[in-house]
């Protein structure tokens, strides 16, 4: 197979000493001298690979390598720079770039890198026949993620994970970051939405001894503590607008600020986010900054509900019955044929996680080797599907309670406001939030009385 | 200042005269234009002969053009004059063994 390659440089002589290196050595080459002519070409030719010149005039070889991206995110792109700027190096990285060269550049030097590319975007790397072996599946929804995932190992490119809560967002992000370079450092994962922004821009970004009260030592935060490795950041939607700026900040500056230190600390780390919110919505709402979604979005990857693939299900059964067995030294349990049958067409609303608390609660209150089907009916039906936000929970008690006593009552709210202990206008103000009309409770002669 | 016989890959052997005289032309176009004190044109020249002068096997071409760019960014007309009168004779007395 003869491998296309587009090479853009503005300086002829760059593009004909390149050229020769790489059609001796068996590529075909597709010249082009600006940035605009390159995204004119791809379409045209496809190429396998492309090589650009970071400073070139009109489109530097940065915003190409954007463009080139958000149409094809998975093509790789080796750029050389005249300067051996480490912050461009890392920018470039983090937009996807495989390979950032510094010039003069040697042949062989160049073929080993451009061949190394190839071998990876073809999925060939050392590390590729384990890619991604925590995870179970047998769907071909999951199958052609991980492959993509698999990908975007190889590279340094920022990746947002969305999928409902339970799916294996996290799982996924440390697939790529153990099949990635950066394996043997660090992976440091945080939940944005379960810390308070004061706390969590001091475990972010690390903060000086006395920069707050309580702030007794020095801390150096995960950022920090992911030098080298990869940061995931789940739940990202979640994270305060004022920490949003604070973090679009590192994204480009490739530096944090410790909460009280004046100055910054370079760190070189991969950012994997996750959330399960619409964040296109979030930024249509002003709930998320913009330039910061497409920061985290260079390439989006959705992993599917437990429901959309519903072929994975067994399998994650017969894994999780396994691990308990061996976790608990006993003898690994099953499930009878139909309990199996049951929970395999079951909704799963709590995903993956929802049905590890299944098998475990199964295997804890069923003292024979099978598990039968009345077991896991139970199981199923005494496992919420997720835990609620303490703000949701106090809603649907509120609006739940609200109902009842206007149940009880008939719908008579001075009836209702006094069981409730409210005076009548407060009473009738809570109703309009929860957007319960008194009516739909009374009779007709009820409802006439009150009015 | 580096030696005048360079070993270049005869593999480059169609592209090396070219590649020469493109370099002649850069040092008239420098001279021109520090005349006009156009010092962002030397930077990009000598930017580029950085870049690519190693890759053909000229190293010194690559020192010559960090030189110029470096000066250009200093706004030093005088190292820049100095850089030019060396590129020019390195270009008259250069020896290329092809092997």
């Amino acid at each position: 197979m003869q491998y296309r390659v587009l090479l853009v440089d503005d300086d002829r002589d760059m593009i004909s000493l390149l050229s020769a290196w790489l059609q001796e050595a068996g590529f075909e080459v597709d010249p082009v001298m600006s940035g605009s002519e390159a995204i004119a070409r791809i379409d045209v030719i496809r190429p396998h690979l492309v090589i650009t010149d970071l400073v070139m005039q009109g489109m530097d070889g940065m915003t190409l390598l954007s463009k080139i991206h958000r149409q094809n995110p998975l093509m790789p792109v080796i750029m050389l720079s005249g300067k051996a700027q480490i912050a461009d190096a890392v920018k470039a990285m983090h937009l996807g770039t495989a390979e950032f060269l510094t010039k003069p550049i040697a042949k062989e030097e160049l073929l080993d890198r451009v061949r190394h590319t190839l071998r990876l975007a073809a999925g060939e790397s050392d590390s590729g026949l384990n890619f991604g072996k925590e995870m179970i599946y047998r769907s071909e929804k999951i199958t052609r993620l991980l492959e993509q995932a698999k990908l975007l190992a190889g590279t340094d490119v920022t990746v947002m994970i969305t999928g409902a809560t339970g799916t294996g967002k996290e799982a996924l992000a440390k697939a790529i970051h153990e099949g990635s370079a950066r394996k043997d450092r660090s992976f440091v994962a945080i939940n944005c939405a379960a810390i308070p922004e004061q706390l969590l821009e001091s475990e972010l970004f690390g903060h000086e001894k006395g920069a707050f009260t309580g702030a007794q030592t020095k801390h150096e935060g995960l950022f920090q503590a992911a030098n080298g490795g990869t940061m995931f950041l789940d739940e990202v939607g979640d994270m305060p607008l004022g920490l949003q700026v604070k973090l679009l900040r590192v994204l480009q500056d490739f530096a944090v600020r410790p909460v009280g230190s004046v100055r910054g600390f370079p760190v070189n780390v991969r950012v994997i986010s996750a959330t399960n919110t619409d964040l296109e919505q979030g930024v249509k709402s002003s709930r998320f900054r913009e330039d910061l979604y497409y920061r985290l979005c260079v390439v989006p990857l959705h992993l599917p509900a437990l429901a959309e693939r519903r072929e994975d299900i067994q399998p994650l059964l017969n894994h999780f019955l396994e691990r308990v067995g061996q976790r608990d030294n006993m003898k690994r349990k099953r499930f009878a044929p139909e309990a199996a049958d049951y929970l395999v067409s079951a909704p799963w609303p709590g995903n993956i996680r929802q049905l590890m608390n299944v098998v475990e609660l199964c295997c804890a209150l069923t003292s024979t080797d099978i598990i039968p089907l009345t077991m896991a009916q139970k199981a199923l039906r005494d496992q919420p599907a997720h835990v609620q936000t303490l703000k949701d929970a106090k809603e649907d008690f509120e609006r739940s309670y609200l109902v009842s006593v206007l149940r009880v009552t008939n719908g008579h709210v001075s009836h209702a406001a006094r069981l409730a202990g409210r005076n009548r206008t407060e009473f009738y103000k809570l109703l309009k939030q929860h957007h319960i009309e008194p009516e739909e409770f009374r009779s007709s002669r009820q409802a006439s009385e009150e009015d | 200042m580096a030696t005048r016989i360079v070993r270049v890959d005869p593999e480059l052997k169609d592209l090396i005269p070219g590649f020469l005289n493109n370099r002649r032309q850069d040092a008239l176009t420098i001279r021109a234009a520090l005349a006009q004190e156009d010092m962002e044109t030397v930077r990009i020249l000598g930017h580029r002969m950085k870049g690519c002068g190693g890759g053909y096997g000229f190293n010194a071409l690559s020192e010559l053009g960090g030189i110029l760019e470096q000066c250009a960014q200093n706004r030093d007309s005088e190292a820049i004059t100095n850089a030019v009168d060396e590129l020019q004779a390195y270009l008259a007395e250069v020896e290329i063994i092809y092997d």
